[in-house]
């Protein structure tokens, strides 16, 4: 029995002697964060996996950006009353702070931001060329300019952190800043990105963040702010840089053609196989019956959401190219019957996996260039330097040059070219916003409700409207702070109107 | 007289020449000096035996040096050898076995009588007639402060066992259980065979639970197996066939087929009633249910899915041998369970070795393994979307089977009912099976030297393979998806080491009065877990179940593992036997835990004192023993996940130049300061056994309080992420438990009982800082919601003030968005004249916890008939019957239950008040005071009845049969069908989403011994 005693002692003693060790257990399928971005290959994974979060942001956008505004409706579904309170609300103008899609925005938002904070802090003392260096980190600020712009623009005053949270308890310091400190911030992030970042990459590069790319966002930026002079200057350094109209507008959305010279930024996706970075834009918007009639694929159960409604449909002049490009007024169901239900047709491309499209999405790209460069030009001094940058989109749509107008007619013929130049791409939110006060913006939106709750776009099988239904106030024009956050801080203000 | 004296004689000589058979008779009379009728009389080493009659007098042949053994239940077993004489007069006394049998403690055990801990010891061999798959349900109603509850009827699942309430708010609160000295995780699992346990000891209070550190705060629960008995050879075996029904009154009832169709036809013709002001003509109303008479089918979905008389069979055969120095048992099992729901079922295979003895003078070993693999074909039965909740939705008006015999695949998905799988088509077509295999071993060898001196050194290992494969064939329809659909498999498997050796040394001896034993060990354990997940779709027909068939694949490799060591040590001091103390330390490492805070300890004390043994105490002859007792002590709770303290980076990858490009954020907000969770708790206790230990007597009083609980804490959104785990918040669990065992014996009947109640109160003390509320839930569902000054998890939602008659009254109150007449007025609970569509206006709506839970078991027997009753309850307590926001969903697209009929139509036509209008679907599914109900219940869980077969009758040495029937009755207003259902559990008590039923069992059985 001696040996017994001497292996037991002698396994006693390992172990007392490898204690810590023992002890020392870290997930072998995952990376520590505590022992990464060391070098250049692991600082660009951490980038790479910061634009990642550009999906998921983006495949929720429209119900922010273009749901509650006149260019698109719901596909109503008067069985299935879930999403009431949730989707349906951003349409109905029944938005409440404890609306779940609000909180996962903003959560979505500030994940996103402090992968990047963490990215820049930790990418500094690495050992990575300094050349290198500085255009990963035009690229992270551009990506933090672009998410404080949206923020700011959605909920106002917003908490500003551009430093990774350490210490639970410093969560808790951070307060909603004066949107002006925002803007501060955005604009610095997007000068020190312009001046970093490279205008073109080679084409391994090709969908990164370009210098056009924060150019164009800084000036929309001071458009935004109603700084004329900075966004001409600032969208004018763009025109060199070799962008241009492609001949055809439905060779910007094609799928085949990503990425092209109209291209400014665009949100990347690939679908078509295994590997999990598809979009399925078009499941999300074709009507909700249509089974495979829109999508190609008959088990297909599309969302119906962010359905262009009469209004949009009828903004467009006679003979716009774009029209025909952009949506559908309806589809041809499997028994060969028309159904009038409209959809966006820009992301609607044939693919061969069920759900999986191939579909990348554009956030900035040359015809918004140009139409920004004649809003501000026309704000700045009137419409007559401004044509051109207007007509240059009109042409290419098949429409006749406008001309004769006066500041105030050629603002409102920008702003209707952008609704229809830029339909669908989460723009007319903003847009409205920026061109109107909220009591202008209130009395607009519930002029497009009063027309679209008389002459619903998708019929409502008899179900009445709430009461509630299609009351736009003025407050309205912010989002609300989420409840969560309040609850979880209560030094959090909400913004005037909600509770 | 002369003759007798003449027998005497020639007993006398027939013994001394020929050691001739004589009768010997006599009568048996207990402590009280009464006959005791039904002792068993044995020849020691024959055959021979007998039983003594209502007089307690018997009579038997023997031989001279014979040994004449007396055995009856609860009282000594007295030996007497036969002599000259032939009368044999035995007084037997009252069995102390409560106070001298030797209870397991952690790494040991002790005389029950010298515990000064809260503990308590279920004799397994009293259960043998339950028909019980899985070891938790012997635990139900057996210990004070140990709550079980079967939370789903599905076979062989393990049932859910909390001691002295919920301890924690974030990590698990599930003891942790120990087979023959493993700690083998908090749960029990499937694999261990109820009928190889002897004892199931429960730890409760800290001076117990802290000898276990990290892992002890919610309890303990020691499993220890059988073993052969000394001397003694014997087989053993048992079987148990019964069968299952779900009892008519526990089934949920919804709309029948024409009623159904009326359903709908009613909803179109009050809306146009509502909305338009006007009388509908029939025309109107869509063809589909204009004639609701005319309605072809009516399909009871409930029923179809049901499996009547599953079958439950319990096999189990026992060898044991304990002549000599090595003693061995086999144990060989089986275990079959059909479900109450059609082609479900659960099986297991087990054999167990144990093995022990002395190899020599001063070394004992020992060796218990058991192999065990059990297959589950079970499916995810809750909550609306899936078999048991989907049944009750369904459209009643469909048939399960086409005209040709074929499965009506599609379920609705017309005239605005939703369309569901059909669930008899589901639960026959969809593959699913869970299996594992374990192999569960721990041996010892132990060294006596120096007297007083032990070492025991003890390794155990488990190696368990568990595997799951689900294959969806393309026939089955989704949720408002008709099939053909791509068919989907996942097919995962799963291995598990886990070791873990102990080395003890023990110093026993007595210095007079003084008794002192002395424990020192230390312990290492590690868990390795590696699996394989296989996912497809898009198959090319349904013939081929594999994943190499699957057009698209998809597959993950994930490892875990956790390790912790720790050194502990006991005293155990006594003087006279009348003042007890003692101690025990742990210091322990996990590697759960963050680098900064990796050890802990865990301390604690106890002291006992035997007042019915001190002199000032008066002479009081009833009482046997009389003790009092306390313990304080440090335990802790690390039943989080194992890498929870680390900032992982999750793939998070891109498309750049529409080629793939590797990515990685973030997962999680790194807390190197996490540590375990800490429990203080102080416990008094008094145990009483009187009248000749026919009676005993436990009462405890505890208070537990938890602190740095380990808990995902909601974060500004700000910090990146919205939760992360810390230790924050206390929460204080205190309570009374009372446990009373009587026994006695009235002429030829025995009765036997014990009772035991607990009254347990959880309060959370403080979460963090100004944020103590946290909130889990849908608007939909209900919220559970813990915040300091109220027990963990209490149930939020509206409150109900009733249904609005019509506008005025609408107009009168506070303003509800959008609500007309018959929807819910609820209250404005902030009283700012708005009740806002979130949170703001909810308010606390149920309470999940009982005010107490009791069990009763009643023993009777009389001649060879013996009978046995398990009762249960529990008492005021409110469940949310979640199910009902999907079956009292008015909006017409699923089947509804009974009381819809009931519903609000109009002013004048107002219902029976607790249903609204089908006119809107605002302000009646909210988490609201209508689901709530109360679940107070009294379960008559088992009644057993059994008859002993005289032994001279067969050849066996025992045969024994049985009737047993489990859940007999369950007396409650609880609507649903069990009153034990949880479907989140934990921290999220209290709701009820239709789980698996809970069938009730008829069964007989039998136990032969050779």
């Amino acid at each position: 029995m001696k040996p017994i005693i001497i292996i037991t002692g002698l396994i006693t003693c390992c172990w007392l002697l490898s204690c810590n060790k023992y002890l020392d257990k870290t997930d072998p399928t995952k990376v520590n964060a505590d022992n990464f971005y060391k070098d250049q290959k692991e600082a660009e994974q951490a980038l790479n996996g910061v634009y990642g979060q550009l999906q998921g942001i983006m495949n929720n956008q429209w119900m922010f950006n273009e749901l509650p505004t006149d260019n698109t409706t719901i596909d109503f579904n008067p069985d299935d009353r879930g999403q009431a309170d949730k989707i349906e609300a951003f349409e109905f103008y029944t938005v409440t702070a404890g609306s779940v899609n609000i909180r996962d925005m903003y959560t979505a938002y500030y994940n996103a931001l402090y992968n990047i904070n963490t990215t820049l802090e930790r990418m500094e003392p690495a050992s990575i060329p300094d050349s290198v260096k500085q255009e990963y980190q035009g690229q992270l600020q551009f990506l933090r300019a672009y998410y404080y712009f949206n923020l700011t623009q959605y909920f106002g005053d917003v908490i500003l952190i551009t430093k990774p949270i350490k210490q639970l308890s410093e969560a808790w310091e951070y307060l909603r800043e004066p949107q002006e400190k925002v803007y501060a911030q955005i604009e610095s992030d997007l000068k020190a990105a312009a001046a970093s970042l490279p205008e073109k990459y080679d084409a391994a590069g090709t969908g990164r963040a370009t210098k056009g790319a924060a150019l164009g966002l800084l000036g929309k930026v001071y458009l935004t702010r109603k700084n004329y002079p900075e966004a001409v200057t600032t969208l004018q350094q763009i025109l060199p840089l070799g962008y241009a109209l492609l001949p055809s507008y439905a060779d910007v959305f094609d799928p085949q053609k990503k990425n092209g010279l109209e291209s400014l930024f665009e949100v990347q996706y690939q679908g078509g196989n295994d590997l999990g970075e598809w979009s399925s834009f078009i499941y999300t918007f074709a009507p909700r019956l249509s089974a495979g009639a829109v999508t190609g694929f008959a088990q297909s159960r599309p969302g119906g959401w962010n359905t262009p409604t009469k209004d949009m449909i009828a903004a467009y002049e006679p003979n716009d190219k774009r029209k025909d490009v952009s949506l559908k007024e309806g589809y041809t169901n499997g028994a060969g019957a028309w159904v009038p239900v409209p959809y966006i047709n820009k992301y609607n491309h044939p693919h061969t996996i069920y759900t999986r499209t191939d579909d990348n999405w554009p956030v900035l790209r040359y015809a918004d260039v140009l139409l920004m460069l004649a809003e501000a030009i026309n704000e700045q001094s009137g419409p007559a330097n401004a044509y051109g940058y207007l007509n240059e989109v009109r042409e290419r749509a098949g429409l006749l040059p406008l001309s004769g107008l006066n500041q105030v007619t050629f603002r409102a013929a920008v702003l209707k070219e952008r609704r229809v130049e830029l339909a669908f791409e989460n723009h007319r939110w903003f847009d409205l916003k920026r061109t109107k006060t909220p009591e202008e913006l209130a009395l607009f939106l519930n002029a497009y409700a009063a027309r679209e709750k008389a002459d619903p776009t998708v019929g409502r099988q008899g179900i009445p409207y709430s009461n509630s239904d299609y009351i736009f106030s003025s407050f309205e024009a912010l989002y609300p702070i989420p409840t969560q956050e309040r609850l979880v801080n209560d030094q959090l203000t909400q913004n005037q109107g909600y509770h | 007289m002369r003759y007798y004296y003449l027998l005497f004689i020639l007993m006398l000589t027939g013994t001394h020449v020929f050691s001739q058979q004589v009768s010997v008779k006599g009568t048996v009379t207990g402590p009280d000096k009464a006959p005791v009728p039904g002792v068993t009389v044995l020849v020691s080493g024959t055959r021979t035996g007998t039983t003594t009659m209502a007089n307690g007098q018997y009579a038997i042949q023997a031989k001279a040096g014979d040994t004449l053994v007396f055995q009856f239940i609860g009282f000594e077993t007295e030996k007497v050898t036969v002599g000259t004489s032939p009368l044999i007069n035995v007084q037997l006394s009252l069995s102390n076995q409560g106070l001298n049998e030797v209870v397991v403690l952690g790494y040991g055990s002790q005389r029950k009588r010298d515990v000064t801990a809260a503990i308590s010891t279920i004799d397994v061999s009293k259960l043998r007639d339950v028909p019980a798959a899985n070891v938790s349900r012997l635990l139900q109603g057996q210990a004070p402060g140990v709550t079980v509850k079967q939370n789903s009827g599905a076979p062989g699942r393990e049932f859910s066992v909390v001691v002295r309430g919920l301890g924690s708010l974030g990590a698990g609160s599930r003891p942790l259980y120990i087979i023959d000295g493993f700690p083998v995780g908090t749960s029990v699992g499937q694999n261990l065979n109820p009928n190889d346990i002897a004892t199931v000891t429960i730890l409760k209070d800290a001076v117990s639970t802290a000898i276990y550190g990290a892992r002890g705060s919610n309890g303990v629960v020691l499993i220890t197996t059988k073993n052969a008995q000394e001397g003694k050879n014997s087989m053993m075996i048992s079987a148990n066939y019964g069968i299952q029904n779900i009892p008519e009154s526990r089934k949920t009832k919804v709309l029948n087929g024409p009623d159904f169709a009326q359903f709908k036809k009613d909803i179109f013709m009050d809306k146009i009633r509502y909305f338009e002001h006007r009388e509908p003509s029939l025309d109107e109303v869509p063809l589909d249910f204009r004639y609701p008479e005319q309605t072809k089918y009516s399909t009871n979905w409930y029923e179809e899915i049901l499996q009547q008389n599953a079958s439950f069979q319990d096999y189990n055969v026992t060898f044991s041998g304990g002549k000599g120095d090595i003693r061995s048992l086999v144990s060989l099992g089986y275990i079959s369970q059909e479900g109450a729901l059609i082609n479900t079922s659960f099986k297991n295979y087990s054999v167990r070795a144990n093995i022990g003895g002395k190899i020599n003078s001063f070394i004992n070993m020992g060796l218990n393994t058991n192999i065990s693999y059990s297959k589950e074909n079970a499916y995810i039965t809750e909550g609306r979307d899936n078999l048991v909740g989907a049944a009750l939705l369904l459209d009643p008006r469909e048939p399960v089977y086409n005209e040709d015999g074929s499965y009506n695949s599609y379920i609705g998905g017309h005239d605005g009912v939703f369309g569901f799988f059909n669930p008899v088509q589901f639960l026959n077509e969809v593959e699913r099976g869970d299996e594992s295999g374990d192999i569960l071993s721990s041996g010892f060898v132990e060294f006596s030297f120096l007297r007083h001196f032990k070492f025991k050194t003890a390794l155990n290992a488990r190696l368990k393979y568990d595997s799951y494969k689900q294959f969806v064939p393309s026939t089955i329809a989704g949720i408002n998806a008709p099939p053909p659909r791509d068919a989907s498999e996942a097919d995962n498997s799963y291995r598990t080491i886990n070791l873990a050796s102990d080395q003890l040394l023990t110093y026993d001896n007595n210095f007079g009065q003084h008794h002192v034993d002395v424990l020192a060990g230390f312990t290492a354990q590690e868990e390795t877990v590696k699996g394989i997940d296989g996912g497809g779709s898009q198959f090319p027909d349904d013939l081929t179940p594999y994943l190499s068939n699957a057009t698209l694949k998809t597959v993950s490799t994930t490892e875990y593992s956790w390790s912790m060591i720790a050194f502990f040590g006991r005293l155990n001091y006594s003087f006279r036997d009348r003042y007890l103390f003692s101690a025990t330390f742990r210091r322990e490492g996990s590697s759960r835990f963050g680098s900064a805070n990796r050890y802990g300890s865990f301390p604690a004390v106890s002291v006992g004192w035997r007042l019915s043994d001190e002199p000032f105490m008066p002479e009081m002859p009833w009482l046997n023993d009389l003790k009092l007792r306390a313990s304080w002590g440090v335990t802790g709770n690390n039943d989080i996940g194992n890498y929870t303290s680390l900032p992982l980076m999750a793939l998070n990858n891109y498309i750049l130049n529409n080629n793939f490009v590797g990515g990685k954020v973030i997962s999680a907000f790194a807390n190197p300061e996490l540590r375990w969770e800490r429990s203080k708790q102080l416990d008094v206790g008094l145990d009483l056994s009187a009248f000749d230990g026919k009676l005993n007597f436990t009462a405890e009083y505890y208070n537990r309080i938890t602190s740095d609980m380990l808990l995902p804490i909601q974060l500004p959104a700000i910090a990146g992420f919205t939760t992360t785990w810390s230790n924050v918040g206390k929460v204080r669990n205190r309570g009374v438990e009372l446990g009373i065992d009587y026994r006695t014996r009235i002429g030829e009947v025995g009765f036997n009982g014990n009772f035991n109640i607990s009254f347990n109160r959880n309060k959370v003390l403080e979460i963090q800082g100004a944020n103590d509320e946290i909130w889990n839930g849908t608007m939909y569902g209900d919220y559970n919601v813990s915040k300091p000054g109220r027990p963990i998890g209490m149930i939020y939602g509206y409150k109900v003030l009733g249904i609005f008659q019509n506008q005025a009254e609408i107009d009168a109150s506070p303003t509800q968005d959008g609500a007309i007449p018959g929807v819910y007025k609820y209250e404005d609970v902030n009283g700012d004249g708005v009740v806002s569509y979130d949170q703001t206006d909810m308010v606390e709506i149920g309470n999940p916890y009982p005010k107490f839970n009791w069990g009763l078991t009643l023993g009777a027997d009389y001649k060879n008939f013996d009978l046995s009753v398990l009762l249960l309850g529990a008492q005021k307590y409110d469940l949310f019957r979640q199910i009902e926001s999907s079956t009292m969903n008015l909006d017409g697209v699923f089947n509804v239950g009974v009381e819809s009929k009931e519903r609000w139509r109009s002013e004048s036509n107002p219902g029976a008040g607790k249903i609204g209008t089908t006119n809107t679907w605002k302000w009646s599914r909210e988490s609201n005071s209508r689901y709530i109900y109360d679940a107070s219940h009294m379960w008559i869980k088992n009644v057993s009845l059994g008859y002993t077969i005289p032994k001279s009758t067969l050849g066996f040495s025992q045969v024994r049969l049985y009737l047993s029937t489990d859940n007999l009755f369950l007396i409650t207003n609880y609507p649903g069908n069990n009153p034990d259902v949880d479907n989140n559990g934990g921290t999220n008590p209290g709701l009820d989403d239709e789980a698996y039923p809970v069938p009730r069992t008829f069964s007989i059985g039998a136990n032969l011994s050779f």
